[in-house]
C-alpha cells in the first residue's frame, strides 16, 4: 500500500473535531500563547527601580539629610525610615527593604573638619540579580552628593565614553523577550500536544484498531501531526503579529528565512514530541518527558533569558544539540538585528542536522513498533 | 473509613510507582534538573566577544583591548582588518565593539578629552548594561594607569557592603529558584492527571458508585501525592546544600515545614485543575495555564518589584512566589520569624480555598 493524501487528511479531519469538540483544549491551546504574549508585554522589567531602602540617619543634620534627600530624589529608591540600625537590618532580613542606608553620628563634623566621612550602604545579597544594578546607583549617588556636599570635583576622565546601544537604543525588556516567546511558545504547543495526542490513543487502545484499519502507519502520523502543525504555526503569526503592532517591535529581517526557521524547529519539536510519545505510551509519563526535555530547555537553556555564553564550556557546547536555542538566535536575529539566511548559515545548518536527525530517528522508532 | 481510605492510599502509589519509568522520573529526575539548572542558569554576563580595530600605535586602546579580554567579562574576537564594526555586530560575529576617534585614542588623548566610541548590540538588554559598566570601569582604570592620575580623594563615602552573599555567588540565589520550582512542577502535574486519568478512564464512575464519601476520594486521591512531593524535598535540598553549598543558615524544620505546607498548596491546586479538566491533554494544558505564569511572576526570572502594580498582585496569589521567598529566607538569611509565619500562613490559606474549592465542585459535580 502507498501514502494516500486522503487518508491523511482523514485522519487529520477527526483530529480537529477532536480539538473543536473540546472548548476547553481550544482556548487553552489558543489562550495559554495570548496569555504569555501580554504578561510577558506588561509585567517584564529588567531595569531595576523602586527599590525599598531603610534609612537610619543617626546624625540628624543638614548634611545628613541632604544625603538622604539624594537617594529619595535619585529615582531609584523608596525611602524608609527607620529608628535604629537594628531595625534596619530586621527589615532586611524580613524582606521588607532591599538595603539600608546607615548614617552614624558625627558624619556632618567629619565633612566639616576637612577629612572624609562614611556612612554605610547594606545590601541584600539574597537577590543577586538586584545587587549589581544597586551597586551603580549607590556609586552615582556618592558622586553627585560628593560634588555638591563636599568641595569635590571628580577625576575628569579624559576618555568620554560614548556608548551606541544597537538594536534596541532604548533598551526595550519587551524587545529582548517577545521575540523569544516565540520559541518558548512554539516548544509548548508543539512537544506537548503531540507527545499527549498520540500517546493517548495507544492509552486508550484506540491505536491498535486504528492499525487494523488499511490506514497506513505514516498517514496515521502525518494526519495525527498536521493540526497541532498547523497550530503552532498559528501561534507563531498570532505572537509576530502582536509584537509587531501592540508592543511596536521592528521586524528587520526577512519573512522568509524566519518562516523557514520556524518550519525547521516546529518539524524538530514535532518529531521529538512524537517520539517521546512512541516511548512512552503513556500521557502522564510523556507529559513529564516532554516537560524536561523540551519545555524546560527551551525556556532556560536556549538563551531566552539566561545568556547561553554566561554558562560553564560544557552547557555552552551541550546546548547546541537543543533545536530550541539555534530557533532563538534565528528569532531575535530576524526581529531585531535582520541578519541574512548566509549570516546565520551556521544556526540554520545546525537547525537543519537536529530536525533530520530527530524525524527520521522518530519514523524509524515508529515503524519499528507498528509495521508488522 | 480509615481502611478504605488507606486501601486508597495504597492503590495510589502503587499505580504511580508501577512504572519504573515513572519512578525513575520521580525520584532521578529532579537531582539530575536541579544539577543541571544549578549549573547552567545565571544572571552572570560573562563571554561577551569584543573587538576592537588592532593598531599597535594606539597603545591606551590596546591596554583598554587588553584589560578587558584578560577580565573574565570579554573574549576578544579579533578577526578581519578593516572591516565595518557594524556589520559584524549585525551579522552576529561580535558583541561589541571599541571606536576609537580618527587618529587613535592615545593621539586624541594628546591633545586633551578623547571620545571613545563603543558599541553594544543591546538585543539583551541587560547584557548591554554590563558591558557599558564594564568597559566605564576599565577605561577610567587604564587613564588612572597610562597618565598617572592620581584621583582625589571622594570626601563622602558610602562605605557598600553585601549581606547574606557578599562574593555574589550566582548559586546562592538562583538554586533555591530552580528548586522551587521543580517541586511545583512535579507536584501539580502529577495529581492534576491522576484523577483526570480515573476520569478518562471510566474509573471514576466505579469509583462515585463505589460505597466511599467524596472526602475519602479526595484524601486518598491526595494524600500520596502529598507524601510524593515531601519525599522529593530532601533530595533536591542535599544537592542545594552539597552540590552548590548553598549555606543553610535557617533551621531545616521550618523549611521542612514550609515546604510541606507548600506541597500541600500545590497539591490542592492540582486537585481543582482535575475537578474541572476532563481529560489529561485539558489537566496538563490546565496545569500549564497555571504552572507558566507561577513561575514567570514568582522572582526566579525576574526581580519582582519592578512589575507594575496590578502584576504585582498577580504574583501576590502565586503560590511559588511565596515559596520562593520562604526558601531563600530561611536558607540564606536564617529565617525571619514575622516574615515565615506571615508566608505560611499565606499558603495554607490558599490551600484550604482550593481544597473547599475542588471540595464543593465535586459535590455538585457528583
Amino acid at each position: 500500500m502507498s501514502f494516500l493524501w486522503s487518508r491523511a487528511g482523514a485522519i487529520a479531519q477527526k483530529e480537529v473535531y477532536h480539538v473543536l469538540r473540546d472548548p476547553f483544549t481550544l482556548t487553552l491551546a489558543i489562550g495559554l500563547p495570548v496569555f504569555m504574549v501580554f504578561v510577558f508585554g506588561y509585567a517584564i522589567e529588567f531595569n531595576v527601580k523602586d527599590i525599598h531602602l531603610a534609612i537610619h540617619d543617626g546624625d540628624q543634620t543638614r548634611t545628613s539629610r541632604q544625603v538622604v534627600e539624594a537617594f529619595g530624589s535619585s529615582g531609584y529608591f523608596i525611602v524608609d525610615p527607620v529608628s535604629s540600625p537594628n531595625q534596619a537590618m530586621r527589615h532586611i532580613a524580613g524582606d521588607q527593604d532591599r538595603a539600608a542606608l546607615l548614617i552614624p553620628g558625627g558624619f556632618q563634623k567629619d565633612l566639616f573638619s576637612g577629612r572624609s566621612t562614611t556612612a554605610q550602604v547594606l545590601l541584600d545579597g539574597s537577590d543577586n540579580s538586584t545587587v549589581g544594578p544597586i551597586l551603580s546607583y549607590v556609586s552615582t549617588i556618592q558622586n553627585i552628593a560628593s560634588v555638591k556636599l563636599g568641595d569635590y570635583t571628580p577625576p575628569s576622565s579624559e576618555i568620554v565614553l560614548k556608548t551606541r546601544f544597537l538594536f534596541n537604543p532604548e533598551l526595550n525588556s519587551r524587545w529582548f523577550v517577545i521575540p523569544g516567546l516565540v520559541v518558548v511558545v512554539m516548544a509548548i504547543l508543539s512537544v506537548l500536544l503531540t507527545a499527549l495526542t498520540v500517546a493517548r490513543e495507544w492509552e486508550n487502545g484506540s491505536m491498535e484498531l486504528l492499525l487494523s484499519t488499511p490506514v497506513e502507519p505514516l498517514e496515521i502520523i502525518v494526519g495525527k501531526i498536521a493540526p497541532y502543525a498547523v497550530l503552532g504555526m498559528a501561534a507563531v503569526a498570532f505572537v509576530y503579529v502582536i509584537a509587531r503592532t501592540v508592543f511596536g517591535i521592528p521586524f528587520e529581517g526577512s519573512l522568509w528565512v524566519f518562516g523557514l526557521g520556524c518550519v525547521l524547529f516546529l518539524a524538530a519539536y514535532l518529531a521529538q514530541g512524537l517520539l517521546i510519545s512512541v516511548a512512552t505510551r503513556k500521557q502522564q509519563l510523556a507529559m513529564q518527558i516532554g516537560i524536561m526535555s523540551g519545555l524546560l530547555p527551551a525556556q532556560l537553556l536556549s538563551g531566552f533569558i539566561f545568556p547561553v555564553e554566561s554558562m560553564p564550556a560544557f552547557f555552552r557546547y551541550f546546548t547546541m544539540i537543543l533545536p530550541a536555542r539555534w530557533f532563538m538566535t534565528i528569532a531575535r536575529q530576524s526581529f531585531l538585528k535582520g541578519t541574512t539566511l548566509t549570516e546565520m548559515g551556521a544556526a540554520f545548518s545546525a537547525l537543519s542536522i537536529l530536525c533530520l536527525i530527530l524525524v527520521r530517528t522518530a519514523s524509524k522508532r515508529f515503524k519499528k513498533d507498528l509495521e508488522p | 473509613m480509615m481502611s478504605t481510605l488507606r486501601g486508597f492510599i495504597q492503590k495510589e502509589f502503587k499505580q504511580a510507582l508501577r512504572d519504573p519509568r515513572m519512578r525513575m522520573l520521580l525520584f532521578v529526575a529532579p537531582i539530575i534538573q536541579m544539577t543541571l539548572f544549578g549549573v547552567a542558569i545565571s544572571n552572570d554576563v560573562k563571554n561577551i566577544r569584543l573587538w576592537a580595530q588592532p593598531d599597535s600605535k594606539d597603545s591606551v586602546l590596546e591596554h583598554i583591548y587588553q584589560r578587558s579580554v584578560e577580565s573574565k567579562w570579554f573574549l576578544p574576537a579579533r578577526i578581519d582588518r578593516n572591516v565595518d564594526p557594524y556589520e559584524l555586530l549585525r551579522s552576529g560575529k561580535i558583541d561589541a565593539a571599541l571606536v576609537p576617534p580618527p587618529g587613535g585614542l592615545t593621539r586624541a588623548l594628546g591633545r586633551g578629552k578623547a571620545d571613545l566610541q563603543l558599541l553594544v548590540n543591546a538585543t539583551n538588554v541587560i547584557q548591554a548594561q554590563s558591558v557599558e559598566g564594564y568597559i566605564r570601569s576599565i577605561t577610567s582604570q587604564v587613564v588612572r594607569d597610562d597618565l598617572k592620575q592620581v584621583p582625589p580623594v571622594i570626601p563622602i563615602r558610602l562605605d557598600t557592603r553585601v549581606l547574606y552573599n557578599p562574593t555574589l555567588e550566582t548559586s546562592y540565589f538562583m538554586v533555591p529558584g530552580v528548586m522551587s520550582m521543580l517541586i511545583c512542577l512535579v507536584t501539580i502535574v502529577l495529581t492534576s492527571m491522576s484523577i483526570s486519568r480515573e476520569k478518562e478512564m471510566g474509573t471514576f464512575e466505579m469509583l462515585i458508585s463505589a460505597p466511599v464519601t467524596a472526602f475519602e476520594v479526595i484524601m486518598g486521591k491526595t494524600i500520596p501525592y502529598v507524601v510524593l512531593g515531601m519525599s522529593n524535598v530532601p533530595l533536591i535540598l542535599g544537592v542545594a546544600v552539597f552540590v552548590f553549598g548553598v549555606p543553610m543558615r535557617g533551621y531545616l524544620w521550618v523549611l521542612l515545614v514550609a515546604s510541606f505546607v507548600f506541597v500541600c498548596t500545590t497539591v490542592a491546586i492540582g486537585t481543582l485543575i482535575s475537578t474541572i479538566a476532563g481529560s489529561q491533554q485539558q489537566a496538563t494544558l490546565g496545569s500549564f495555564l497555571f504552572l507558566f505564569p507561577a513561575i514567570l511572576l514568582s522572582g526566579l526570572m525576574f526581580p519582582l518589584e519592578n512589575m507594575p502594580e496590578p502584576m504585582k498582585w498577580v504574583s501576590f496569589l502565586d503560590p511559588l512566589s511565596h515559596f520562593l521567598a520562604l526558601v531563600r529566607n530561611i536558607m540564606l538569611k536564617g529565617g525571619e520569624p514575622e516574615f515565615v509565619i506571615r508566608h505560611v500562613g499565606i499558603l495554607a490559606l490558599m490551600a484550604v480555598v482550593s481544597v473547599l474549592v475542588s471540595f464543593s465542585r465535586f459535590r455538585t459535580h457528583v
